[in-house]
């Protein structure tokens, strides 16, 4: 074993010469049919840094990040590991012999069993005969509590049954559940953490990275990312554009990957929405006929009128979900709802509840259509047609309407399931915090669409975990333990007065 | 590893105990219906409270369980077997004639039955085929074999199974001794074993099993291994118990196992396996065929009723997991 010393090993801010590489991707190309997912990529992990991964959806990183896990043969160039020879063939057995590890962002655990069994499946360390289940628990124990002090998670419960956050931390926990970690690969790790938790999970990943242990972080967070990695690569079309140590700024490497710089845009939108809601004061969002209403007892009352679109903010699990649900499932039967009939749903989770992916593109996304494409009950394939082919070519979703829609990138994916809930005809539409893992130059593009539909008079229910996106909303509910704490409009929607609002003010913390 | 946590966050009693309630609490209607049932036929017939009066009713359900439990281990990994039926009833007509003539061939035509489950096992995950296609069509293979060997029910089971069936100790109901012995047995398979844990995944979740480098193929096979061994268990029991062989008389245990599975709180998806739910459901699916006839409810209409009992528990199911939810 040819460890690094832990002290030579740690090189903050700026990579240290000493520090060797633990794996190193040279020329390694890839490509899927016509598409060229790499293209010649030059890579290394130092021993002992986290390395920063940014690029757009479709960038590559993902087809990257599998490549250097051995998940997937690059077509040409070369992988090679620290200690291990030229001509190895670097596979996925492989690469798990080596001690590299891979926290997926299409969370990848077995609902139907316990997180310990989950722990257990992923653990290659020998469990022996008898209390091979009171071993794994107690394993995947001391990770959660080496890792997210006070996590409260029973780990005998099911893993289907954790709410979001708490699965993001076992599937974490799992991943570090090993001895020979050499290589922590990690898929937007914080895209379902609270703030709390992701601090717990970064500073748990200085520790490791003290130990010699090299991490791949790959995240649309910019600030998490600048804020935690000491080195960053931007990818962009399948190659690495620039590596930068971790002194630059979000702007100059939302410019490397080849984005338009977000903040004026947001700050301009921002403007602009508060002179409207300056000129025209509540008469304007009054207006608008109303769409959904929910009672909320002792709390704010929801209420969404056409022609807006409304946030809902706070931190990750606080009620958001189950207000879209409560909207999306409403009946005549339910009490204190009031909505509309004709909605559309965009589910978060896009592997288990949004797409159909035997169906094309096309088909995935006029499924809910069928009202306007269709007359007395039979659809027309000519209507059909033309309807996808406008989103397709509005939206520019790579691989057009007749590509199978699990040939397509995550984030091209989320397109089309953003295209499906306009397409139908709904006067409501909810999203549940679409834009999970999706680039930047993207997302631009849908808030523009969801702007344009809203002027349209549709009425937008937006939950994002990423406070900064509330900025596109006319108006925010900001929730907390289950219920709507506060409603900002207009100019008083910052991300400074959601992160104050969506704290408890006595406590100053939740739960 | 850090001294921030000086005591590991393992789940107390109190959790343990809470969340078993909770993942099993599925099984929790098939009980109430059982007992109701239970407490009808004793209302009615007050004898069978007692050893001999337990033994008779419980009978039935004893091979009733065990195909049961083979029936939940291939629906754990998310698959069903149509062949249950006349493969219980092609086991009794091995028992009651070349078990009985020629031992030795009889042993190894039941080892032939173990290997070609494990081979359905092999095709249903290589070639991908939906189980539901393979073993029914296999429950053909298994209704033309029994019938070559046997055309008409007769036979005789060996001496020493039916000496199992006449094992009637006085102080314990026996059948309850092999029932309970199968649900552990199942129990321990599917629950406690590693294997079993990876059944379940296989139903749950197969890509997330084969990204962790298990063996689908293995997995699989050895569960149909397994539930092999446990459906002949099922058929040499009722061999034991009617001393003959007949391939039709268990050809209505391929949809009760199902149902009895369902009542326990299993489901179709797989991933999911109850063994005390599973053996609960068998029970009460047997014990509502004795009540019927208790009853004095013409036989023409015991497989309506039956079916009305199922449905009216599985309903309660729904609501009462839907109430549990929210």
């Amino acid at each position: 074993m040819t460890t690094s010393a832990p002290n030579t090993a740690v090189s903050y801010p700026s990579p240290s010469v000493v520090a060797q590489p633990t794996i190193r991707a040279t020329a390694v190309s890839k490509h899927y049919g016509n598409t060229h997912a790499l293209n010649g990529i030059d890579l290394e992990v130092l021993s002992g840094e986290i390395l920063g991964l940014v690029g757009h959806n479709g960038a590559g990183k993902s087809t990257l990040m599998r490549v250097l896990a051995g998940r997937e043969r690059a077509d040409a160039g070369t992988v090679r590991f620290r200690d291990l020879p030229g001509g190895h063939a670097w596979t996925g057995p492989s690469a798990e012999a080596a001690g590299v590890r891979m926290v997926h962002q299409e969370l990848a655990l077995c609902s139907d069993l316990t997180v310990t069994e989950n722990a257990w499946l992923s653990d290659r360390r020998k469990s022996g005969g008898f209390g091979w289940r009171r071993r794994a628990e107690r394993r995947i124990v001391d990770v959660l509590d080496a890792v997210f002090p006070g996590h409260g998670i029973a780990v005998i419960k099911r893993a289907g049954d954790l709410p979001m956050a708490q699965r993001q931390m076992v599937e974490i926990a799992r991943a570090l559940c090993t001895e020979t970690l050499r290589l922590l690969i990690l898929d937007e790790p914080t895209e379902s953490l609270g703030v709390d938790t992701a601090g717990q999970l970064y500073a748990h990943l200085r520790t490791l990275t003290q130990r010699g242990v090299s991490v791949l972080l790959i995240s649309h967070r910019m600030h998490e990312v600048i804020a935690h990695s000491d080195r960053i690569a931007v990818m962009k079309d399948g190659r690495v554009v620039s590596v930068t140590d971790a002194q630059v700024t979000e702007d100059e490497l939302l410019v490397a990957m080849g984005g338009e710089v977000r903040p004026d845009a947001a700050t301009l939108d921002r403007v602009v929405s508060a002179e409207a809601a300056g000129a025209s004061g509540d008469s304007a969002s009054r207006s608008g006929t109303l769409v959904a209403a929910v009672a909320n007892s002792g709390g704010t009352q929801f209420e969404a009128r056409s022609g807006e679109i409304i946030g809902l903010a706070g931190l990750a699990g606080q009620g958001q979900e189950e207000l879209l649900q409560k909207l999306w499932a409403a009946g005549t039967f339910s009490r204190g709802t009031q909505v509309s009939r004709h909605r559309a749903y965009v589910p978060g989770d896009r592997q288990t509840s949004g797409i159909l992916p035997l169906w094309s593109v096309a088909e995935n996304l006029t499924i809910a259509a069928s009202r306007v494409i269709s007359r007395f009950g039979i659809v027309s394939t000519r209507r059909k047609r033309e309807l996808a082919d406008h989103w397709v070519s509005a939206l520019k979703v790579l691989g057009g309407a007749h590509a199978p829609i699990t040939a397509l990138s995550g984030g091209n994916q989320q397109k089309v399931l953003i295209a499906r809930a306009f397409a139908a005809d709904a006067k409501l539409v909810l999203l549940d915090d679409p834009f999970r893992g999706v680039d930047v130059a993207t997302k631009n593009e849908l808030y523009a669409l969801m702007k344009a539909e809203a002027a349209l008079g549709r009425s937008i229910v937006w939950y994002s975990t990423e406070n900064k996106e509330m900025a596109h909303c006319d108006r925010v509910y900001v929730f907390r333990a289950g219920r709507v704490v506060s409603e900002l409009r207009g100019f008083t929607i910052t991300e400074e007065r959601i992160i104050a609002d969506s704290f408890d003010d006595r406590t100053g913390e939740i739960r | 590893m850090t001294s921030s946590t000086l005591t590991p966050t393992l789940p107390d009693t109190r959790t343990r105990l809470k969340v078993t309630a909770a993942h099993g609490s599925p099984a929790l209607l098939s009980l109430v219906a059982m007992v109701v049932i239970f407490s009808i036929a004793v209302a009615n017939q007050p004898g069978i409270l007692s050893i001999p009066g337990l033994t008779l009713m419980l009978m039935s359900a004893v091979p009733l369980v065990l195909a049961t439990q083979a029936q939940m281990l291939i629906m754990s990994v998310g698959d069903i077997d149509l062949g249950i039926g006349y493969l219980v009833g092609f086991v009794t007509v091995i028992a009651a004639t070349l078990l009985q003539t020629s031992p030795f061939v009889g042993i190894l035509v039941l080892g032939t039955i173990v290997i070609a489950y494990a081979a359905l096992g092999l095709i249903i995950q290589k070639r991908n085929v939906p189980s539901i296609i393979v073993t029914l069509g296999m429950s053909f293979v298994w209704l033309g074999l029994g019938l070559q060997f046997l055309p008409t029910p007769g036979g005789e089971a060996p001496a020493w199974l039916a000496a199992i069936g006449r094992w009637r100790p006085d102080w314990v109901p026996a059948p309850l001794v092999f029932i309970l012995i199968a649900t552990l047995v199942g129990w321990l398979i599917v629950r406690r074993s590693r294997l079993g844990t990876r059944m379940r995944a296989l139903g749950s979740s197969p890509a997330t099993l084969e990204k962790l480098g298990w063996s689908l193929t293995r997995t699989r096979v050895l569960t149909y291994l397994i539930a092999a061994g446990l459906i002949i268990a099922a058929g040499l029991m009722l061999a034991s118990q009617t001393r003959s062989g007949d391939i039709n008389s268990a050809s209505n245990f391929t949809l009760m196992t199902i149902a009895a599975v369902i009542l326990g709180g299993g489901n179709f998806s797989g991933g999911r396996a109850l063994p005390l739910g599973a053996t609960l459901g068998a029970v009460t699916l047997g014990l509502i065929t004795v009540l019927l006839s208790l009853i004095n409810l013409s036989s023409s209409l015991q497989s309506a009723a039956q079916g009305l009992i199922v449905l009216a528990v599985l309903a309660g199911r729904v609501i009462t997991e839907r109430a549990i939810r929210s």
